[in-house]
């Protein structure tokens, strides 16, 4: 019997259950590739308690959630704990997902509201290494940034260094926590304005103007480093 | 029509430019705006410096990290134990 995406979608009554009687789909009426299945297929199939779903959904998206919250916060350990709990978070609370709406944004959204809180929080974002964002000064940029001479790196901040240290991610660090948030969705994940609004939970207005001044500041700090 | 030609392109306009969307009666005006031309060279370049960015892996081991503290549900509404 060919096993189809949409029929896993939607198991037919008496299909083969488990040993257990719990009801659940056996595993040889799993399709054995999920990796062309839509996102709403494979939900569907978490929801009635298919532990491959819930694998694949995170073998999907550990890229790009991790790398959103990593821009976010500048810090690996950080962005890995924060991308773990966003990760719980979503497939403990997956029969609450509203499939009106993409699981991209949904996830995106938690994501991006567990790397503000924890922003805000810590007010992580003054770690620069350039000092922060809000000082009006030199000399107040230059007690806040970072002196890596300071200190011998540690191996994961030679890592951090290595993967943030680009001209580009610098200036994205620059930037404040809201407009790079929006940056990131836009020009990372290639998500449209309407959707950034969605993800955000702010009026299209508002991400369209993040979004402009964002990409002005950005080619401010661009210009002021090759000066 | 003629003051459409006029006026200098948005913002939006300019990012519909770069990334090859722009319709052809303000891309007209474009190709006669020297302000609006540099104005949208310059998004064009910082475009090109943003699709440079990767995405970035977490530690191996990630997803069984994940799933180790995942409750699988049943379809009684309960979860596997």
């Amino acid at each position: 019997m060919l096993r189809t995406y949409a029929r896993f979608a939607s198991p037919p009554v008496g299909a083969a259950t488990s040993e257990r009687g719990d009801g659940v789909i056996g595993a040889k009426d799993r399709p054995s590739d999920l990796s062309g299945a839509s996102d709403q297929d494979i939900v569907a199939w978490a929801k009635e308690g298919h532990e491959a779903a819930f694998r694949e959904l995170v073998r999907r998206y550990e890229r790009p959630v991790f790398s959103l919250i990593y821009r976010m916060v500048r810090n690996r350990a950080l962005a890995e704990d924060l991308a773990q709990e966003t990760f719980i978070k979503v497939l403990n609370g997956i029969r609450s997902y509203n499939p009106q709406f993409k699981f991209s944004s949904w996830i995106f959204k938690i994501a991006n509201n567990a790397a503000i809180d924890h922003l805000r929080r810590r007010d992580l974002d003054t770690l620069s290494l350039d000092g922060s964002p809000y000082a009006a000064t030199p000399e107040e940029a230059h007690a806040t940034a970072l002196q890596l001479g300071d200190r011998a790196e540690t191996p994961l901040e030679e890592v951090e260094a290595r993967e943030l240290g680009g001209a580009i991610d610098r200036a994205i660090a620059k930037l404040r926590p809201e407009y790079r948030a929006c940056i990131l969705l836009r020009h990372v994940e290639g998500y449209a304005y309407e959707e950034i609004a969605q993800i955000l939970d702010l009026p299209l207005g508002t991400v369209k103007t993040y979004i402009h001044r964002g990409r002005n500041e950005l080619r401010r700090h661009l210009e002021d480093r090759r000066e | 029509m003629t003051a459409r030609l006029e006026l200098h392109l948005t913002p939006d306009e300019i990012e519909q430019w770069a990334l090859g969307l722009l319709g052809a009666a303000r891309a007209l005006h474009l190709a006669q705006c020297p302000e609006c031309l540099a104005a949208a060279e310059r998004e064009r370049k910082l475009y090109r410096e943003l699709a440079q960015l990767g995405r970035f892996a977490p530690e191996p081991g990630f997803a069984d990290r994940v799933m180790a503290q995942v409750r699988i549900p049943t379809p009684s509404g309960g979860f596997k134990p």
